[in-house]
């Protein structure tokens, strides 16, 4: 009997438990905002209905842009967090997690920036 | 890249009804994902160009995308309910994730879904008739 064997694991980096959290954190603030969004928006008031006009007037009231912020940010980094979620089964080697990390950072940055540039500019009635 | 063959083999081989529970997760987070880009940027055009903003609220007042929607919404309220499920065991009863209460929950989560969702798509069904026949 020499050595005793050890087997020795890489541990997952303290990043990935961020990850795992951002997404449980998120989750639950969405039910204050997406579940009400949908049910206004979709159910209620109905998409057929919605145009500039009543963009314009939603907008008019500061605080739906803050609501309409929030649910912007929140949905979209859950989604995008999620999705390096998913696409870490299928990428395994670092290289290929790091870079499709940026590649999801760089959509996530310009799709955030035109919904939150669009919130602050408001609707241009023609 | 592992062989996505493999992967999705081991999606549906694997354990029990939670399997499906993870696999609809899976599915619903990126069918609602993919809505979520399309719409994020649509709405954006309410500042960048306006025209096409009509333009795109026509594409939803399309008859597909009516019944899509109505499909989305299930999506959203299945998606959000399961994953309610995930964070309450996780952060506060890790002991819930015992095996026969974890199935128990799944098939709950379900026809909770299907329940809330029925009178959602029973008004959205209403309201795609009510367009479609001149209301």
């Amino acid at each position: 009997m020499g050595e005793p064997r050890v087997r020795r694991v890489k541990p997952v980096a303290a990043s990935e438990a961020r990850w795992w959290l951002w997404l449980r954190i998120t989750g639950l603030l969405m039910v204050l905002v997406l579940f009400p969004h949908v049910i206004v928006k979709d159910v209620l008031v109905g998409v057929y209905r919605i145009d500039l006009e009543y963009v314009a007037q939603v907008w008019a009231n500061p605080l739906m842009r803050v609501f309409d912020f929030a649910l912007l940010f929140l949905t979209f980094t859950h989604g995008m967090v999620g999705l390096r979620q998913v696409l870490q089964d299928f990428i395994h080697t670092p290289s290929g997690r790091r870079a499709m990390t940026w590649v999801l950072f760089v959509v996530w940055a310009v799709v955030s920036l035109m919904g939150a540039v669009a919130i602050i500019g408001g609707v241009k009635l023609t | 890249m592992s062989d996505p063959k493999t992967a999705l083999q081991g999606y549906v081989r694997y354990r029990a009804v939670g399997q499906v529970a993870f696999l609809l997760h899976r599915l619903t987070g990126l069918g609602v994902l993919f809505f979520l880009i399309i719409h994020i940027v649509d709405t954006a055009f309410v500042y960048f160009v306006p025209e096409l903003y009509e333009h795109a609220i026509q594409l939803y007042r399309s008859l597909p995308f009516m019944i899509g929607e109505i499909f989305l919404v299930w999506a959203v309220f299945y998606h959000g309910l399961n994953g309610l499920r995930i964070i309450i065991f996780d952060l506060w009863k890790p002991e819930w994730w015992e095996r026969e209460f974890a199935i128990k929950s799944v098939y709950w989560v379900l026809v909770i879904s299907v329940l809330l969702w029925l009178p959602a798509a029973f008004t959205m069904a209403k309201h795609a008739i009510e367009y479609y026949s001149g209301g």
